[in-house]
């Protein structure tokens, strides 16, 4: 077994609402985090290790910092305390459409996302028709009109098609299992099934109970700024579901 | 994607990052141009049209109302063109340069890239359409030199260190803007007013050696004096102002150094914010 990810005391801090404004200077020249008064620390001490093939689902209430957490790990945040390496290379499902220029058509979009997410243009061009056909016969129909006259749900289709097929051994997921139309959803939950049984890593952040004991083994559940529980997910939805019980 | 990622390298890591992408940034510099000219057909056009209207309307002012030919080096237009063209590249790749964060940031948000990638990607596209505006240029030289009014001399050589000197610069600036800007939103407003008051203290329109002596040392220690002075010095005779040059050099190097330093102090707050 081979470590993919390897989060070590990893914290964030944020804003609290309106008093965002920390002076550049301040920001300069801090050395490393301070805690200064209007901000406030979304998770710390988060520390946890995933093997290759695992599939780990994130639990736990608003506003907790579990899409903070896929985002730090996605490399598109950077932690304010501690570090994450992550070794292998990640496809994240979570701004699915962020790629797409409104101006340009459907296919062009599909080289230029595919190309910043680092796939070679033969790659693509050998891909193509399985992207497109995973889309749908909507997409497939309006391949060459701008993507901008695509319907919201057309779109999302394109983006986890495009993004479902790089290579990339890990996979993130954030909430967009929650969109498109019935027969979509099963196509998504069909091509998730496919890349777990290929051996992916997938981490998996969800208020879908569901969904989260369909795919994951393994839970985190993140609650008031802590990694509260790491275990198997059924402890860990249950763990969840009795804490909000006891507040209720 | 599939290098390994470590929170944080230093700036010879974050150079070689950003080398890794090169293809990358390739493929979002054609998307640039894509876009560019997918909405309008008079694409190309626009990018040489301004710059010419401008140096027109310079010409114009110049030599038929103040009745003053000897603003600039002979040929005046020629001149003229040369300046604009590069103070064109100069501006968009500033004012772009400095939204590079914000412009994109929902690609920001969903590809882990190295974050400089966007800067670079800004200046590489200005960069293309400098390149494309160029044979414009050649024509009018190609014009003047058959006219008898100038020759080509061998300092021509130093106008690709020109172009050099100028990215250099102008990813420097955009380091150090596009963060900056990303957090400030006043940020857009300011640039704009300063790169107005800029063109006026840069010899885009007159020569150096116009200045008065007192206020020389403001238009020297300006960086575009010196890339001009390389891209003019093989298409007029007039002596190449070496001292404009060195400190333009330095400049460049120094807001290079400062603009990678800002960068990574400030990627962190910039990834929350946008």
């Amino acid at each position: 077994m081979t470590t993919v990810i390897h989060a070590e005391d990893v914290g964030i801090e944020f804003f609290t609402s309106r008093k965002r404004h920390m002076s550049i200077r301040e920001l300069l020249f801090s050395r490393g985090a301070t805690h200064t008064p209007g901000k406030f620390w979304a998770f710390r001490n988060v520390t946890f290790d995933v093997q290759q093939g695992e599939a780990v689902g994130i639990v736990g209430p608003n506003g907790t910092g579990k899409s903070t957490l896929l985002k730090i790990i996605a490399g598109v945040m950077l932690p304010d305390e501690g570090h994450v390496e992550v070794t292998q290379g990640v496809a994240p499902l979570i701004e699915l459409t962020g790629g797409f220029k409104g101006e340009l058509t459907a296919r062009d979009n599909i080289f230029l996302t595919a190309g910043l997410h680092g796939l070679r243009r033969e790659d693509v061009e050998e891909r193509f028709d399985e992207i497109v056909d995973f889309a749908g016969p909507q997409v497939k129909r309006a391949l060459d009109t701008p993507f901008r006259h695509f319907s919201s749900g057309m779109k999302v289709r394109l983006g986890f098609a495009v993004i479902t097929t790089l290579d990339e051994p890990i996979i993130l997921v954030d909430e967009v299992l929650a969109v498109g139309d019935r027969a979509f959803r099963n196509q998504c939950y069909a091509r998730m099934e496919a890349l777990l049984a290929e051996g992916r890593t997938l981490f998996l952040v969800s208020h879908s109970e569901k969904d989260l004991s369909r795919f994951c083994t393994r839970g985190l559940y993140l609650t008031g700024g802590r990694l509260v529980l790491d275990g198997p997910i059924k402890d860990t939805l249950e763990c969840y579901a009795m804490d909000i019980e006891r507040k209720a | 994607m599939t290098a390994t990622r470590v929170s944080s390298t230093g700036p010879t890591g974050r150079v070689a990052a950003v080398w890794q992408h090169r293809s990358i940034v390739r493929t979002l510099v054609v998307r640039d141009l894509r876009v560019r000219y997918a909405r309008s057909w008079l694409g190309y056009l626009w990018t040489v049209l301004d710059p010419l209207l401008m140096s027109l309307i310079y010409f114009f002012v110049f030599t038929q109302i103040f009745h003053r030919s000897d603003v600039g080096h002979k040929p005046y237009f020629l001149f003229l063109v040369v300046g604009l063209l590069s103070w064109q590249f100069f501006t968009q790749s500033i004012t772009d340069g400095a939204t590079s964060l914000l412009a994109d940031s929902k690609l920001v948000r969903s590809t882990s890239l190295p974050r400089e990638v966007w800067v670079v990607r800004v200046v590489a596209s200005k960069l293309v359409e400098y390149v494309y505006s160029l044979p414009v240029l050649v024509l009018f030289v190609a014009i003047y030199v058959a006219r008898g009014d100038t020759h080509v001399n061998a300092r021509i050589v130093l106008f690709p260190l020109g172009v050099a000197l100028q990215i250099v610069m102008l990813v420097g600036f955009g380091l150090l803007l596009a963060p900056v800007t990303a957090l400030v939103t006043d940020m857009q407003r300011v640039i704009r007013i300063l790169l107005r008051m800029l063109f006026y203290a840069t010899p885009v329109i007159y020569s150096p050696a116009r200045v008065p002596k007192g206020f020389r040392v403001v238009i020297e220690s300006n960086p575009m004096a010196g890339v001009l002075e390389l891209q003019r010095a093989g298409l007029f005779k007039e002596p190449i102002l070496w001292r404009s040059v060195v400190l333009g050099v330095a400049f460049s190097l120094v807001i290079l150094g400062l603009g990678t330093w800002v960068f990574v102090r400030l990627e962190r707050a910039v990834l929350k914010e946008i």
